[in-house]
């Protein structure tokens, strides 16, 4: 286990610095750079070298990304070519709105996904089964942008009910937090939840129907006990989509905090690629990718542990 | 990483397509699935054919709601909505089918080689395939699209690409489960070809895994395709894929909400057609599995 | 930065009726805390359509900085909404020299900056300065004319120019007139965007960046009577869709930049929409450089003249933007006193445009490449250009391209047309210097014409509006030979506004709070 847990860890460190060289060249490929969005109108050449030079943006591309590396192994992501406020504290503004969006948009999903997957494989074949089943198609059908608009337009313009934006930090407000992240995070969540419906339902039949079910059943185990023992066994099978569903969940961010001008994570990606703030853009995707990987290798690590034939089969398959 | 998707598929013997066929067309949703998506395609392909010139501007015409003249009504510009969601279909799953295609072809290619003969491409591969994966599908797209620039082209490239590193990791798994069996060891034993091998063995068997990401993959890229349209990221005026239908209704939402139902249920229908046929398909090529 | 940067609207003058009603603005009616009604106190929540950049003056391009700093930066002068020029922090109008080589500025006395040191003449100098020599300083074009500052005495400057600059009032009256405290530039240096203080009727409090910046009242501002709320907290909301969502439902108090098609709607929902006609233009800009462009547009004025002819520009306006644009085949603004007194747009003529392509010998239709920055209302008026120039023997594909990408691809010549504005300036040579003349760095057009150079310079040199207005005429009238542009219109911005009153949106389309005050 302990060999295990090093070599995935040290596969997840080398995928790590490859990722910062790819995100590192990658922000670099998009077309114009920081001194062209900050000249704007004004923009000399004299202005933009002297935009450049402030930036460090002169110097060879392999003298940024090491002084880069050298700068973030000590906690420092740089300034902000936009704000000119340093980085981390951007990222730190900004993660607990991320973290708030994408931990209520779980919840909704666990709650309503989980426990729909369990209703509708218990009562398999019946009312309750199709409406659960007709519901999780058309939540993996809809787009969410789509979703948002439609949710803006009913319970904000129409209805008055919920605000259609306006963030409040949670410290500040709590009641008014809250009420500004409903729309999101059922939004957010919606497409999860059809997701981990479908796969705790096909899990929990296929458990249903195992061997050691049926034994258990033959010897007149209830209904009850027989789901509870079928569902311990199927969470390995949805952790692990937890843990895939991940990338999914922080991609639907970007869109939802989009929409609903909720200053988060995904909203900074997106304006850090039109003002071309490369420091900004860099250490917010290689936070997204680095929580990633993190999460992945727990996964990993928590379903080798769970199902010890992987471990044995030395596999990351 | 991110175990063990394969891991759970028992390694099965050649299916038996008939069996199969037989299987999927008992199940009414599969086949509710297979007509929407067929419909759709059919939309694609005949529908531009019968429709007028989808971006024949009339400004005598503009906004007005569903009538005999135009059945789906006309947008901002005066042009026929029936018009732009039959030739956005075109676009739209072209963007969605092209891509997956291509991400399929590219991607069973190198995973099959990767899972089959392991070593040192497989380790590359794998490194390679686990840092693509660390980044977030949409991210990845979104990044390749600013990128490359707004192109139906474009577009398509992007979501292949962002596609690829899944398929490889199943096709890897694919092929190095497969590998094992017997009759794939015995092969071996007997002097094949690697490549027949592959062909004949490895290939047909993982046929099923293959169509059944299909029919996720290729909605994943319909609505990645809109969203990156929403995003301005999208196809090109005057390809008018759905996304970018739907990105022009928003405008209108409240005066016009027609522009915004009809491509927006054709997204959703088209998703709808490819996931209950990607569910049909799954039970029948795998009736143990899931029901 | 959005696109809204460039195309961005700023001086303009209220031609329409719908003005009458709106007041405050750059110069404030001053009765307005003194009516009955008037409630003082609460904060305002207002929604811009792009976030700013740098607080910090010297440095800073966007149009919305422009607007944030009404609310907590003035500056030396003021235009009113006939674009003439008025002091705001000066005493009174630049004394020019006869030789045009010196100006004094006379200033306003026993003011302070909001954080209680005094505003005098060295703080001037401290900052003009600045606005010259820092490295990043996006000010230095501007006042590339000011040789030298001098403190005559406490409230007199002296800025001594190398040449006679006519256009020099109207920078000082943009962001090279915002003064700076010079305590807090001391204190902050490279910082001071993080927290800037200049005079004006509110002070910086905090920026959450890419969310909102507060600004609280002053307690030092010299007319911090006239001002009614206790703060102003403007948030970033670049869909328009969402900031009339936002208005409708109470959550804002105002909204720049509204759809024009949105505007009915709001209306009917209790919200006051004001519009002003902005001195902004949008214009296709013709690559005329035959080594960047193969297009036969490059080379002949006469097919760019047919392009033009194909155009109806009422049309695209009426469709595109409810009509509410005016329509124009000029860069001055309508409220410009340089505006020639007569001037003739060519009428849409399809037929004469077939004619010219037919006879330029060239393979019909002439392909034509149109770079048009993302978004609305750029794509939908280039789906409409297209369809017109379509069919009289062009064939246009449209190129959206994301907004900083296009400014690249327009500078380095990538592309055949570009759909693109101009946020215009109180100055005509803020609308030409640099546009049309060689090498300019907003020369997307890449047009070289030395007589063009030569009377662009010419004007700015007078001190005269005649003698200027004179050679304006003619420079216009060289554009109008050589079509590097095609100019469609000028654009209207609409503020929406619910549960406020006594806002200023006049001559500027930057909504000023000084004296606005809530009325719920």
């Amino acid at each position: 286990m302990i060999r295990f847990s090093l070599r995935t860890v040290g596969l997840a460190a080398i995928t790590l610095v490859l990722a910062s060289i790819v995100i590192f060249i990658g922000v670099r490929l998009l077309p114009g750079d920081p001194a062209q969005v900050l000249a704007g109108e004004q923009a000399s050449p004299e202005l933009l070298a002297a935009i450049r030079e402030q930036f460090g943006l002169d110097q060879p591309l392999w003298v940024q990304y090491l002084r880069y590396v050298g700068e973030a192994l000590q906690g420092n992501l740089g300034m902000s070519t936009r704000n000119n406020i340093p980085v981390t504290d951007l990222l730190l503004q900004r993660l607990p709105v991320t973290l708030e969006l994408t931990a209520l948009a779980l919840a909704v999903a666990i709650i309503v996904g989980v426990s729909a997957g369990i209703v509708s494989a218990v009562k398999q074949g019946r009312f309750p089964d199709y409406v659960a089943n007709g519901l999780g198609l058309i939540g993996l059908s809809v787009p969410s942008f789509w979703l948002g608009l439609i949710a803006i337009l009913l319970f904000s313009v129409t209805w008055h009910v919920l605000p259609a934006s306006g963030f409040v930090p949670f410290t500040t407000d709590p009641a008014g937090n809250l009420r500004g992240m409903v729309l999101p995070a059922l939004v957010l969540g919606v497409g999860l939840s059809a997701v981990l419906m479908r796969q705790t339902r096909s899990a929990l039949l296929g458990q249903l129907s195992a061997d050691y079910v049926r034994t258990a059943r033959s010897k007149g185990v209830g209904r009850g006990t027989e789901v509870r023992h079928a569902m311990r066994n199927s969470l390995t099978t949805v952790v692990t989509v937890l843990g895939l569903q991940l990338g999914g969940l922080i991609g639907g961010a970007i869109i939802t905090e989009q929409i609903f001008v909720l200053p988060g994570f995904g909203k900074l990606m997106v304006d850090s690629v039109s003002s071309r703030d490369y420091p900004v853009l860099q250490g917010a995707v290689l936070l997204t990718v680095t929580a990633y990987i993190v999460v992945n290798l727990l996964v990993d690590i928590a379903y080798a542990y769970l199902n010890p034939r992987i471990r044995l089969n030395g596999g990351t398959e | 990483m991110t175990a063990a998707v394969s891991a759970v598929v028992p390694a099965r013997p050649r299916p038996q397509w008939r069996r199969i066929a037989r299987r999927f067309l008992h199940r009414p949703m599969a086949i509710v699935g297979l007509v929407l998506v067929l419909a759709f395609i059919a939309l694609a392909v005949v529908g531009p054919m019968l429709t007028s010139d989808p971006d024949l501007q009339d400004f005598q015409v503009v906004l007005s709601p569903p009538s005999l003249a135009h059945p789906l009504g006309t947008d901002d510009l005066g042009r026929d909505v029936l018009a732009r969601v039959a030739n956005g279909a075109r676009v739209s799953l072209l963007a969605g089918v092209v891509s997956t295609a291509i991400a399929l072809v590219v991607g069973i290619t190198l995973g099959l080689i990767s899972g089959f003969y392991r070593g040192w491409f497989d380790a590359v591969l794998g490194r390679i395939v686990d840092v693509l994966l660390a980044f977030p599908f949409l991210i990845f797209a979104v990044g390749l699209a600013a990128i490359l620039g707004a192109s139906l082209t474009n577009v398509i490239a992007a979501l292949a690409i962002s596609q690829v590193p899944a398929v490889i990791r199943i096709a890897r798994g694919e092929a190095m489960s497969i590998r094992d069996q017997e009759y794939v060891s015995g092969a071996i034993a007997d002097g094949s070809r690697d490549g027949a091998i592959i062909l004949k063995y490895v290939l047909p068997n993982a046929a099923s895994a293959f169509i059944v990401q299909a029919t996720v993959a290729i909605p994943a890229a319909i609505i990645g395709e809109a969203t990156l349209s929403f995003l301005g990221l999208g196809v090109q005026p005057p390809n008018a894929s759905w996304g970018i239908l739907l990105t022009g209704a928003q405008q209108y939402l409240a005066q016009a909400p027609y522009l915004a139902v009809f491509p927006g249920l054709a997204i959703a229908l088209t998703t709808l057609g490819f996931n209950l046929l990607g569910d049909g398909l799954r039970d029948a090529l795998d009736p143990k599995g899931h029901r | 930065m959005t696109k809204r940067t460039l195309a961005a609207g700023v001086m303009a003058l209220a031609a329409s009726l719908l003005l009458v009603s709106c007041s405050a603005g750059s110069p404030a009616p001053e009765d307005s805390s003194a009516a009955p009604g008037v409630k003082k106190g609460g904060i305002a929540t207002i929604a811009l359509a792009t976030e700013p950049d740098s607080l910090d003056a010297t440095t800073a391009n966007t149009f919305s900085a422009r607007e944030v700093f009404t609310t907590f930066c003035e500056k030396l002068y003021d235009a009113d909404a006939k674009l003439n020029l008025v002091p705001q922090l000066a005493a009174e109008l630049p004394k020019v020299s006869d030789d045009g080589l010196t100006v004094d500025i006379k200033l306003r006395t026993g003011i302070q900056f909001n954080d209680g040191t005094p505003f005098d003449a060295a703080a001037v100098k401290t900052t003009l300065d600045r606005d010259r020599t820092y490295p990043t300083s996006a000010r230095k074009k501007e006042l590339a004319a000011v040789q030298d500052v001098t403190v005559v005495d406490p409230s007199t400057v002296r800025l001594t120019l190398n040449q006679p600059f006519a256009p020099l009032g109207a920078q000082l009256a943009d962001r090279a007139g915002v003064i700076m405290s010079p305590t807090q530039l001391q204190k902050m240096g490279d910082n001071f965007t993080n927290d800037p203080v200049c005079v004006g009727p509110f002070t910086f409090q905090k920026r959450v960046p890419g969310s909102e910046i507060d600004f609280v009242k002053s307690d030092y501002y010299y007319d911090k009577d006239k001002v009614n709320l206790d703060g102003v907290t403007y948030k970033f909301i670049v869909d328009p869709n969402v900031r009339a969502a936002n208005l409708r439902s109470g959550d804002l108090n105002a909204a720049e930049q509204i759809t024009a098609s949105d505007v009915p709607q709001l209306k009917a929902a209790g919200v006051d929409v004001q519009g002003v006609s902005t001195i902004a233009y949008q214009a296709l800009s013709i690559n005329t450089d035959p080594t960047t462009s193969s297009n036969p547009l490059a080379k002949s004025p006469e097919l760019r003249k047919a392009f033009e002819l194909a155009l109806d520009r009422d049309a695209i306006n009426k469709v595109v933007f409810s009509g509410a644009n005016t329509v124009d085949c000029l860069p001055l603004p309508m409220q410009s006193a340089f505006r020639p007194s007569k001037v003739t747009c060519s009428k849409l003529d399809p037929k004469a445009a077939e004619k010219i392509l037919k006879d330029s010998g060239e393979k019909l239709p002439i392909p034509v490449d149109l770079m048009v920055p993302t978004g609305q209302p750029g794509e939908k008026t280039a789906e409409v250009i297209k369809q017109m120039a379509d069919k009289v023997g062009f064939d246009v594909t449209i190129r959206p391209v994301e907004f900083v990408t296009s400014l690249t691809e327009g500078r380095a010549g990538k592309f055949e047309m570009f759909l693109i504005g101009w946020s215009g300036r109180i100055d005509p040579d803020g609308d030409l210097n640099d546009i049309v003349t060689t090498g300019g760095s907003n020369n997307f057009s890449r047009v070289s014409d030395p007589e063009l150079d030569q009377l662009v310079k010419q004007a700015a040199a007078s001190n005269d509006v005649k003698t200027r207005a004179a050679v304006y005429a003619k420079v216009l009238d060289k554009i109008d030979e050589i079509k590097p542009n095609i100019y469609l219109y000028h654009d209207k911005w609409f503020l929406g506004m619910s549960g406020i009153a006594g806002v200023g949106y006049s001559s500027d389309a930057l909504p000023r709070f000084k004296t606005a005050y809530l009325t719920k």
